[in-house]
């Protein structure tokens, strides 16, 4: 890739491009990448802060949620003016005022199943900032299937966990092979969480997707990190394919989105 | 011989703390502790007919029992024994 940084990118951009191991190439490299950040709550908000400052070309914002005033002990691109507006007008205005070199593509949408395969297709990772079940599994399932590299990371009170999937083998469901049911696990909103873990969380997230972006480095491809912020512990879980994997085994029953269903259980369709 | 048992999310609230070290009896199976650990604690479910729920992760020494023998993977002396649920908030 021929890098080609205009006067303001050279100063905007210095501190990556005097890095021997970033360089001219390296910022060019991320500004030539598209990313897609599912999810502009507690994970997304350091994502897209720091993948904004670091000039990701492209950032698409997938959220259908407003602000509420409660998101704000951790949801740091969102202000007190925004409150009620949706979140992915707020973000973008974030952006945009961060770095005006990105471009930003709003979809003021739930991921589904209808939508899922075509939105992940034009980019090249995905985050998965998520903060429900379907959508994980539905992020898993179509990165998994298209061979997209995408970043996971998700929050529970004072714990978080975070992993990379290569877009191949290893995927989520080799580690979780579907949803627990409704109710068992709680979310933030029922369980409460620590409003800087998804500062900690998202920040490791968006230097995987820097990572991967540059082609640098040693991602968390086969490895989980189980964070506790009330020890400040980080630990490592092993993450292998299960050969009976739904989506990445040996004999997948799921080819398609199409083929799960992504209520309840985010198994196999009925139909 | 004693064995290290670790809790994750909502298990270490049922629970009530992150780690636990029991004494067991030699010939012990992954599928005795976590047998034992759902009658014990109510908010512990984790078998489904008998068989270990799947959406339950359970790593011997960081490792996934369903990567070594199942409920039935050998315990030795000092061994840990994690459960990890799959956690969504973000």
């Amino acid at each position: 890739m021929r890098p080609d940084l205009d006067p303001e990118q050279l100063d905007r951009y210095s501190r990556h491009i005097i890095m021997n191991d970033v360089g001219p190439e390296g910022q060019a490299a991320l500004l030539d990448t598209d990313v897609l950040v599912v999810g502009a709550g507690g994970l997304g908000a350091p994502v897209l802060q720091y993948l904004a400052a670091a000039g990701i070309g492209r950032l698409g914002i997938v959220d259908d949620d407003v602000v509420e005033r409660s998101n704000l002990q951790r949801q740091v691109i969102h202000g007190d003016d925004d409150v009620g507006r949706p979140k992915v007008d707020s973000a973008a205005e974030f952006v945009t005022g961060l770095n005006p070199d990105v471009t930003v593509d709003r979809h003021e949408l739930r991921l589904a199943r209808e939508n899922a395969t075509d939105l992940v297709a034009d980019y090249d990772i995905v985050v998965d900032a998520s903060d429900n079940f379907a959508t994980r599994f539905l992020v898993n399932d179509a990165c998994t299937l298209s061979g997209t590299p995408f970043s996971h990371g998700a929050i529970f009170q004072f714990e978080g966990q975070v992993t990379t999937f290569s877009g191949d083998s290893p995927c989520y469901r080799c580690l979780f092979p579907e949803a627990p049911p409704e109710g068992t696990v709680p979310d933030c909103a029922t369980a409460g969480v620590l409003g800087v873990l998804p500062g900690t969380i998202g920040c490791m997230q968006a230097t995987e997707v820097v990572k991967l972006a540059m082609d640098y480095g040693e991602t968390l491809e086969g490895r989980l990190v189980a964070y506790d912020a009330a020890e400040m512990s980080f630990e490592e879980i092993p993450v292998a394919a299960k050969p009976d994997c739904p989506v990445c085994g040996d004999d997948p029953a799921i080819a398609s989105v199409a083929d799960a269903s992504y209520e309840g259980r985010c198994s196999l369709a009925e139909d | 011989m004693q064995i290290e048992l670790r809790f994750f999310a909502n298990f270490r609230e049922a629970v009530g703390q992150k780690t636990v070290h029991r004494e067991y009896e030699s010939d012990l199976q992954a599928g005795d502790v976590l047998r034992q650990l759902s009658e014990e604690f109510t908010e512990m479910d984790l078998f489904e007919d008998g068989d270990l729920r799947e959406y339950l992760t359970i790593l011997r020494n960081g490792t996934d029992i369903t990567h070594l023998d199942g409920l039935e993977t050998a315990l030795e002396d000092g061994d840990e024994l994690s459960v990890f649920p799959p956690v969504a908030g973000g």
